[in-house]
This record gives C-alpha cells, sequence and structure tokens, in this order.
C-alpha cells in the first residue's frame, strides 16, 4: 500500500508541468499542416465546383444564375476534412491554422463569394468563369492588338503577342 | 476508425485492392487511436472513482500521441487519413524516430503506472470483484472488445478477420479471466503496450509505393460491402449498398456501445449504487451526440433540426416501442 502510493508520488514529482500557457503564452499550439477553418481566394477560383463534388458534408453549393456563379460555404457542417484544399486545381482553397471556430453566431461560420462570367464575344452568352479565362495567356481577342496592360499570368510579358 | 470500416467495405464492394503500404499507414493509425483511447480511459475510469492523479498522469502520457497524430495527419482526433482506395498522406521517414521516440515514451511510461497502481490496495478495493459479467453471460449478451476479454472470452476482429495489416504483423490477444472492471483495465493497459508494439513492427516491415489504389472509375452501383473493425472499445461494422454517382444507396454502421451496455443489468444486480458509475464506466460507453440532429435538403437549401424528444420520438416510431 505504502509502496504503491511512493511509486505513484515519484511518477508525478518527477515528471514536469506540460500544459501549455495557452492562451496567454506565446506562439500557436497548433503545428504546421493543421487543417484549421477553410480560407478560399476568390481571385484564384475558377469556379469549376471540384470541392463542391468532393465535399462530404456537401456544405459547398453552387448556384449558376447566368451572369454570375454564387458560391455558398455553410462551414457549420465542416469536418475539417480538407478534401477540398487538396483537389482544388488552383489552390485557391486554403486550411488555415485558425482553430478557435466556437462562436454563438453562426454566421460567422459563412462564407459565399461570386465569380463573374465572362461574355463570349461573338454571341453575347456567358460561358465560363472571368478567372478561367484571365489563365489564358492571350489577351489580343479582348484587349486589343497593341494591349500593353499589365504581365500576363502565365509569365508572358506584356504585349509580347501582339508583335508577332 | 468508423472511416476505415467504411472504406474497406467500400473497397470490398468495388473490388478495389489496397497498396501494402496504404494498409499498414492505416494499421499504424488505428493503433495510435487505440493507445489514446485505452489512455484517455484510465484517467476517466480513475477520475470515477476519485483517484485523479491517474487521470492526470495518463493524460500527461497520452499528450505526445496526440501531438504526433496532429503532425502526421493535420488534426489531433478525426484524422481524416483514409479515403476509398488508402491513405491521404504518407508518413515520412523523417517522422520515424520522432514516432518510435513517442512509442518508447509510451512503453516506459505504461509500464511505470501499470506497476504503482496493481499494489494499490485502495484502487482495489474499488475494482476488484465489483462489477462481474462471467463468461457464460458475456456470451450470451454478445459482449464485444475488451469488456469481453476481461471476461476471459478471446474475441477480436483483428485476430479472428485479419484486416489492413494485421494478417503480416500479427495481433496478441489480452485475455484476463478476473470477470471484474479490476481484469478490465489490465486488459486495456496490455492493449496499450501490444499495440505499441504492432506500431513499431509495422514501422520496420512497412513497404515502399504508392498509398493510394488508382481509382479512376466510378464505383458500380448496387455492390454489397460489409467490413468489420476492431475499435479500442470492440467491434464496429459497416455495411454498405453502393448507389448511382459513387455515393451510397444505404448504408449502417453498428458500434460496440450499444452492445457492451447490454451487459449492464447483469453487471450492476446486487452491486452498491456508488459502484454503479465505475461499472457503466468500465464499458468505456460512448453516448455519442445524439441528441441534435440537423437534417439538409440540398436541392431546397432548407435546414431542420430534430430536438431530443423528436428524435426520441422517431426511435420509438421505428422500434414500434411504446
Amino acid at each position: 500500500m505504502f509502496k504503491a502510493k511512493l511509486k505513484e508520488a515519484i511518477i508525478c514529482f518527477s515528471n514536469p508541468r506540460v500544459t501549455l500557457p495557452y492562451p496567454f503564452g506565446p506562439g500557436n499550439p497548433v503545428v504546421e499542416g493543421f487543417r484549421g477553418k477553410l480560407d478560399i481566394d476568390e481571385t484564384k477560383c475558377i469556379g469549376c465546383g471540384g470541392c463542391a463534388n468532393v465535399c462530404p458534408s456537401r456544405l459547398i453549393r453552387f448556384y449558376d444564375d447566368g451572369t454570375v456563379t454564387r458560391m455558398q460555404f455553410v462551414l457549420d457542417r465542416c469536418t475539417y476534412c480538407g478534401r477540398c484544399a487538396e483537389v482544388c486545381p488552383e489552390k485557391a482553397i486554403t486550411m488555415t491554422q485558425q482553430f478557435e471556430t466556437a462562436t454563438d453566431d453562426k454566421s460567422d461560420l459563412y462564407i459565399e463569394q461570386t465569380l463573374y462570367m465572362a461574355t463570349c464575344a461573338r454571341c453575347g452568352r456567358c460561358f465560363e468563369t472571368t478567372n478561367s479565362i484571365d489563365k489564358i495567356p492571350t489577351r489580343r481577342q479582348r484587349q486589343g492588338r497593341n494591349y500593353l496592360g499589365p504581365a500576363m499570368p502565365h509569365g508572358a510579358p506584356a504585349g509580347a503577342e501582339g508583335q508577332s | 476508425m468508423h472511416s476505415t470500416a467504411y472504406c474497406q467495405a467500400v473497397e470490398q464492394a468495388a473490388e478495389i485492392t489496397v497498396p501494402a503500404r496504404g494498409r499498414y499507414i492505416r494499421t499504424i493509425l488505428l493503433e495510435l487511436e487505440r493507445i489514446q483511447s485505452h489512455l484517455l480511459w484510465l484517467g476517466i475510469a480513475g477520475h470515477i472513482i476519485g483517484f485523479d492523479t491517474v487521470l492526470m498522469q495518463a493524460w500527461r502520457i497520452r499528450e505526445p500521441v496526440m501531438w504526433l497524430c496532429e503532425k502526421i495527419t493535420g488534426n489531433r482526433k478525426l484524422l481524416g487519413m483514409n479515403l476509398v482506395g488508402g491513405v491521404r498522406r504518407d508518413i515520412p521517414q523523417e517522422i520515424h524516430a520522432e514516432l518510435l521516440q513517442v512509442l518508447a515514451g509510451i512503453d516506459k511510461e505504461c509500464k511505470k503506472v501499470l506497476d504503482a497502481i496493481t499494489t494499490d490496495t485502495t484502487l482495489f478495493m474499488r475494482c476488484e470483484n465489483v462489477g462481474r459479467i462471467s463468461a457464460a453471460d458475456a456470451v450470451a449478451l454478445s459482449l464485444l472488445g475488451p469488456t469481453a476479454r476481461a471476461s476471459g472470452i478471446g474475441r477480436d476482429i483483428r485476430v479472428d478477420h485479419p484486416y489492413a495489416a494485421y494478417a503480416e504483423v500479427g495481433c496478441q490477444v489480452i485475455v484476463e479471466t478476473g470477470e471484474d472492471i479490476w481484469s478490465r483495465v489490465v486488459v486495456r493497459m496490455k492493449e496499450t503496450l501490444e499495440a505499441v508494439r504492432i506500431i513499431r513492427d509495422c514501422l520496420a516491415l512497412m513497404p515502399k509505393g504508392s498509398i493510394m489504389a488508382d481509382v479512376t472509375d466510378r464505383i458500380p452501383a448496387g455492390r454489397i460491402g460489409l467490413s468489420s473493425v476492431e475499435a479500442p472499445r470492440g467491434e464496429t461494422h459497416h455495411f454498405v449498398i453502393t448507389g448511382e454517382d459513387s455515393r451510397p444507396y444505404r448504408w449502417k454502421a453498428r458500434a460496440p456501445t450499444f452492445q457492451n451496455l447490454q451487459g449492464i443489468p447483469v453487471m450492476v444486480q446486487g452491486e452498491n449504487i456508488a459502484d454503479v458509475p465505475i461499472g457503466l464506466g468500465s464499458m468505456d460507453p460512448c453516448f455519442s451526440c445524439t441528441e441534435r440532429w440537423e437534417t439538409v435538403d440540398l436541392r431546397s437549401g432548407r435546414v431542420r433540426v430534430y430536438s431530443k424528444a423528436e428524435l426520441q420520438e422517431l426511435c420509438r416510431k421505428r422500434y414500434s416501442i411504446r
């Protein structure tokens, strides 16, 4: 009996405090690669819908309104699996380090974004999101032959294709 | 645990073979989960009988496993590693050394704690010959997992129907014949040590290669899959009928707690009231968060929240209990 208590006391005293001084201490208690609340960069998103297809909770929804595509993220159902970030071809969705997501207001966990659809120069119908059109390294069709605007997304210098 | 069972059921239905490395990584994660679950249970059991030292110490020992899981998978719990066809992230060579170091720590500390508490008479008085379930009752009530193994029934899915990499690394079934709460403590502690052994063997035997099968086709509809996994609490069974569009048509999961709870009437018969909490706790029950249920209509976006009373009513209607 006494021996057992002594052994228990030795275990207790031979180990230092292991709890972190969270939330008063410095530093972030999560490691790199932690899957926190997701974040979406609307300048990168091309609206392909891959994330909505793989989401196990099916919390990502797409509405195609013709001129715009609306995307809704209802994150109160998110299980933080990170599949959306994994399949995103443009790396528009990232899992942040944010883990303090407890809230009494559900709208904190709601993201909505609107992607504008590009119009076809010939028929005038909307057919694709502008982000994905901007990826194509030619702007002659839309901006004119002597376009000298900012550099192209894929590294082609401005106006490069206009000189040929 | 459940994701492994579900993925295995779908893989069986669609006849997908998981690469060897994927199976080994699944085994390692299942055993890490078992270690943390058993240590968490030891702490809770200590807390129930008022022995809070063991709560603090068991959870201190458990914490490095949680950090390791976070490092490997990106989260402490809900590892999200399984996909139909394999696993999502590899366990790189750099983490092996750290993993082995954590395992050595667990091994050493568990033995120390086990050594200290086995001679503790206060603990013995609360646990020995309390909450007895005889072997005959355990068979009659189909008890599972550590609860059955502490009554001398050597039931273990890992050995009876090997899955993942258990056929290669083997697994020793821990059986105690005490039939009481103390035996359940000992079974769980020894299983923790066995889990450490399994992970070490897995790391040594793990082949190189891909972690995901090449799943490019749609999963055929109308196939049936059934898989069983030995969870820390007992057997988990998942049954799936595949449907159109690579989505399940029917899915049924049976977790071990419901089956183990059938042993409670036998266990508490003739016991003191004060022994009921630890008796119930010794089964490691998981009264999961089923008091609230939210359904979403994906077409209209309408959300309906069911309260506890509504769920009870539904349940009674379903099983015709009045």
